[in-house]
């Protein structure tokens, strides 16, 4: 029982890594994404505009979790609401490390708020709560959900012993999936990925590596894991009996499913176009999976995607006459305006609605670190698109298309004509954008000199270095050669070698 | 004493006669010894000998003589030596260097002869020619690279005269003349494409001389030599002089140098880092915060021209993006302190072609044109003809030497065994199956 009870306790200490967000893990696996993740973990969010009742009730289990707990992280007006929702979900799972955080976080709060009491702006966000208001920590829940938890794990486990001895495959992958959900109901993640993994050796049909590959992908959503997501869903749908031995629709959901974590993968790995088209792939119908992402999740993160990196016959064809993506699109009706006035060239507003939502974009957990490279994408696109058939343009004009002054939008024009995505010049003079004609005879006789020239140096050097190697020409380790800009002025009489033979 | 130099002198002339030469380089080696404890009275000896019957005779009592002054370089004339050094070059026979084992010695000379020559510019000016028939001397073909070629770009350098070793530089080499010590055959071989490296970068032909120091840093190497960091600290000013960016090394020089050299030219990679930020506020905050380091490497010179370049690159980046700028809107955006200034960068810049613009000084405006270049005329013609040529010139030399290899027996053999084995190898496996 002791050695269970330590069993249970590990899960305490390294809880942690799983929560301080989505910090660590992510750090280990990708250094780029680093980078953003800590700025934008500084973003604060003043004024957002949601529903958070709302928005919490369209997910369950982990996902509800993190998402609040993100809320809390960046927008400090939500702060208090959203972790005593989170508290009081968590109340209702085994999850007691995440308890002590979620409570550990109000508490600061709260001590924050009574010692700087003078200070009018804290002051103002906690004006309304008062100590009754935040739940005190309840050691005897702890205490029983921690005894509950460690019985049931020990039943489990001795039910899996049981089912190995008798070697009945069948059991013991179900016993693994056992273990697994409880271990992920305590908020252990890394040994309920193990046990998710385990009952791979176990699967006897192509149902059960599908389902044993559902499990995976979710629990590595939550550690934020994506290498593994995209590694685990290619394996899932290049599982032979993929499409048999179910029902249609439920073979649908899985698709769908499928289909959604991949998209959220590439999102996080910064491929938009494939999140994009990962998402829009997805069936309204069977999108029902609120442990990890909600149709309007879909519909956000596969429009901005597709919005950001589509061109227009690709937006027209798979985003605004797609019946499927078209019932997404009508649970976020600001989204759909965005698109739709996208794509009708009415830039202006587009681009003000497009404002209007970002500090909702924001409290979004997974989008969030995206929400800027996302909009920039989409106003250059804009830009490119509205100058495309023009020979020449006036910037005024233009200018006021796209809400901005004449000048920060030269500079914007600069960065895009010098990245290569616009093909013209600024007359600065008379504040007009000329197309550039390129002159393709010269380009291409430049090109072919360039790449002549850069030919012959690699020639000369090879036939040089081949050189080198046949007469064995290397720096070595003996000291005349390490020390030989030393020894320059020192006459090499003193270090010379003769041969007496 | 003096009977061991007769029998020196009587020694050598008998052998210079019967052209036994083998024979007699084994015979100078071992005498080294002797002459050089007579370096007193070697005049002597020299009379008795001639610079063209004798030659290595002459060159080993030459070498003595450099050998024996080194360490009381202070006190005593060695212009008499220099003199006798130079007649001997212009009158030596040739033939008797070449191909016997003295090759070496006559090296070692030419080393001890820069060496002595080295503090004094005009010295220096005057061993260039002497230099240069040191190397006519020794060399079989034009494009073969001889130890004295490092020597040859050191005087010059230092007598700040380059046009007449660069007829040296400018041919390409094909072949390298060893001796038996590799170490010292890499030693001057790293010194001739740094200096050579240095004396293009002098003559602001960056393209060629990038090229140098790529050598000298692709060099195999199992350690890093001292000449190949400042190799690196140079191609790395080059670099961004000439092309704004840092280029990548190739992949084959091996990893020692990636892993040591980068470390140790910090300063430079920084510079490289704020070069490549085009903000010229971050470029000159580094080179206030590493100017010690600059100065201590003498790149003070080249590091200033970097952050010149840097105002050039800059304004050229905006004749992509701009027909017309005003001065004003120039000075503002490549960070000159005023219009003015931008005016002088553009003006400069205009007259070697770097820009093709035209200043209009009523309104303050500069209309930025295209490249006139429309590659229809004759010249340009002739040009990439004679590019083609080249290029072709080089193919059928890569040709012919893939053709060596082909036809060299350890090629042959090693091929022929690496099949054999393959074959029995699948035969084994067939066999097994």
């Amino acid at each position: 029982m002791k050695e269970l009870e330590e069993n249970q306790m590990s899960p305490v200490l390294n809880i942690p890594v799983h929560l301080s967000r989505f910090g660590n893990d992510q750090e280990r696996m990708d250094v780029d994404e680093d980078n953003d993740n800590i700025d934008e973990q500084h973003l604060i969010v003043e004024n957002p505009s949601i529903d958070l009742e709302a928005l919490a009730n369209s997910y369950t289990g982990l996902a509800k979790l993190f998402r609040l707990i993100f809320i809390s992280d960046v927008c400090p007006s939500l702060r208090i609401e959203a972790l005593k929702m989170a508290l009081n979900y968590v109340m209702g799972t085994f999850n007691v490390p995440l308890y002590q955080h979620i409570h550990k976080k109000l508490a600061d709060i709260q001590a924050n708020a009574a010692g700087n009491q003078m200070l009018p702006d804290i002051a103002a966000v906690s004006a309304n709560v008062t100590p009754t208001d935040i739940p005190p920590f309840d050691p005897i829940w702890v205490e029983t959900k921690n005894k509950k938890a460690a019985v049931k794990l020990e039943k489990l486990d001795s039910d899996l012993k049981n089912y190995k001895s008798n070697s009945i495959k069948e059991s013991i992958r179900c016993g693994h999936d056992d273990l697994g959900d409880h271990y992920l109901n305590c908020g252990d993640l890394t040994n309920a990925l193990k046990c998710y993994s385990r009952a791979r050796d176990y699967c006897t049909s192509g149902k059960h590596v599908v389902n044993m590959c559902l499990n995976v992908i979710k629990v590595s959503i939550y550690l934020q894991n994506w290498a593994h997501v995209i590694s685990y869903v290619s394996k899932a749908e290049s599982t032979p009996e993929f499409s048999e031995g179910h029902s249609k629709d439920v073979n649908n959901t899985i698709v769908t499913r499928l289909k959604c974590a991949a998209g959220l993968a590439e999102l996080a790995t910064k491929k938009y176009k494939a999140a994009a088209k990962n998402f829009l792939l997805a069936n309204f119908d069977h999108c029902d999976f609120p442990e990890m992402i909600s149709p309007s999740n879909v519909c956000v993160y596969g429009g901005l995607c597709a919005l950001a990196t589509f061109d227009r016959q690709e937006l027209q064809k798979n985003v605004i006459s797609s019946s499927s993506f078209k019932q997404f699109l009508e649970l976020e009706p600001q989204l759909r305006d965005i698109i739709f006035k996208f794509y009708e060239s009415k830039y202006d507003s587009c681009l003000v609605l497009l404002d209007e939502i970002k500090d909702n974009l924001l409290l979004d957990l997974y989008i969030a670190p995206h929400v800027n490279t996302l909009y920039t994408e989409i106003r250059n696109r804009a830009l490119i698109q509205y100058f495309s058939p023009y020979q020449s343009a006036d910037m005024k004009k233009m200018a006021k298309a796209f809400n901005r002054n004449v000048a920060s939008l030269e500079n914007e024009l600069m960065h895009l004509i010098l990245d290569g995505q616009i093909q013209a010049r600024i007359d600065s003079h008379n504040k007009i954008l000329y197309a550039k004609d390129a002159d393709q005879r010269a380009n291409t006789f430049q090109k072919a000199v360039e790449i002549g020239k850069e030919y012959q140096r690699r020639t000369r050097m090879m036939i040089l270095r081949s050189a080198m190697l046949k007469n064995h020409i290397h720096v070595g380790f003996k000291n005349n050669a390490k020390d030989t800009v030393s020894d320059l002025c020192v006459a090499a009489g003193s270090s010379c070698t003769l041969p007496r033979n | 004493m003096a009977s061991a130099l007769e029998n020196f002198v009587n020694n050598v002339r008998t052998l210079s006669a019967s052209e036994n030469f083998v024979e007699l380089v084994r015979y100078l080696n071992k005498s080294i010894d002797l002459l050089a404890k007579n370096w007193s009275i070697l005049d002597n000896v020299l009379e008795t000998l001639d610079m063209q019957q004798h030659t290595l005779g002459v060159l080993y009592v030459l070498l003595a003589k450099f050998l024996s002054i080194s360490p009381t370089a202070q006190s005593t004339d060695i212009t008499p030596l220099l003199n006798l050094t130079k007649d001997f070059i212009c009158l030596c026979n040739r033939d008797q260097i070449r191909n016997t084992g003295a090759v070496q010695s006559y090296y070692e000379m030419c080393h001890n002869y820069t060496n002595e020559i080295i503090s004094d510019p005009t010295k220096c000016l005057q061993g260039i020619p002497v230099l240069m028939q040191a190397i006519e001397n020794i060399r079989t073909v034009s494009t073969q690279l001889t130890p004295i070629h490092a020597d040859l770009c050191q005087i010059s350098l230092k007598a700040k005269c380059f046009n007449r070793a660069l007829k040296y530089l400018n041919a390409d080499i094909t072949e390298i003349a060893t001796t038996e010590d590799i170490h010292s055959d890499s030693k001057y071989f790293l010194l001739y494409y740094y200096y050579g490296g240095m004396i293009y970068t002098a003559m602001k032909n960056y393209e060629r001389a990038l090229y140098f120091y790529e050598v000298a840093l692709s060099t195999p190497a199992l350690t890093m030599s001292y000449i190949m960091l400042e190799a690196y600290k140079k191609f790395i000013l080059v670099a961004l002089i000439l092309n704004g960016r840092l280029i990548v090394l190739p992949k084959y020089p091996s990893q020692v140098i990636s892993r040591f050299l980068k470390p140790l030219c910090q300063p430079y990679q920084e510079l490289a880092t704020a070069f490549n930020n085009s903000t010229c506020e971050d470029v000159r905050t580094v080179i206030n915060k590493h100017s010690d380091t600059f100065v201590r490497d003498q790149t003070m010179g080249l590091v200033k021209i970097v952050s010149y370049s840097l105002y050039k690159k800059n304004i050229q980046r905006l004749t992509k993006t701009f027909l017309t700028l005003s001065l004003a809107d120039v000075a503002h955006r490549v960070q000159l302190p005023s219009a003015i200034d931008a005016e002088t960068y553009i003006l400069n810049m205009i007259k070697s072609g770097e820009v093709y613009a035209t200043i209009n000084q009523k309104d303050g405006m500069v209309v930025f044109k295209d490249n006139p270049e429309k590659y229809d005329s004759a010249d340009r013609f002739l040009k990439i003809q004679e590019d083609m040529n080249s290029v072709m010139e080089l193919n059928k030399r890569i040709k012919k030497m893939e053709e060596e290899v082909k036809l060299n027996p350890m090629f042959i053999k090693k091929s022929v065994t690496q099949e054999d084995e393959l074959s029995s190898k699948t035969i084994v496996k067939h066999f097994t199956q």
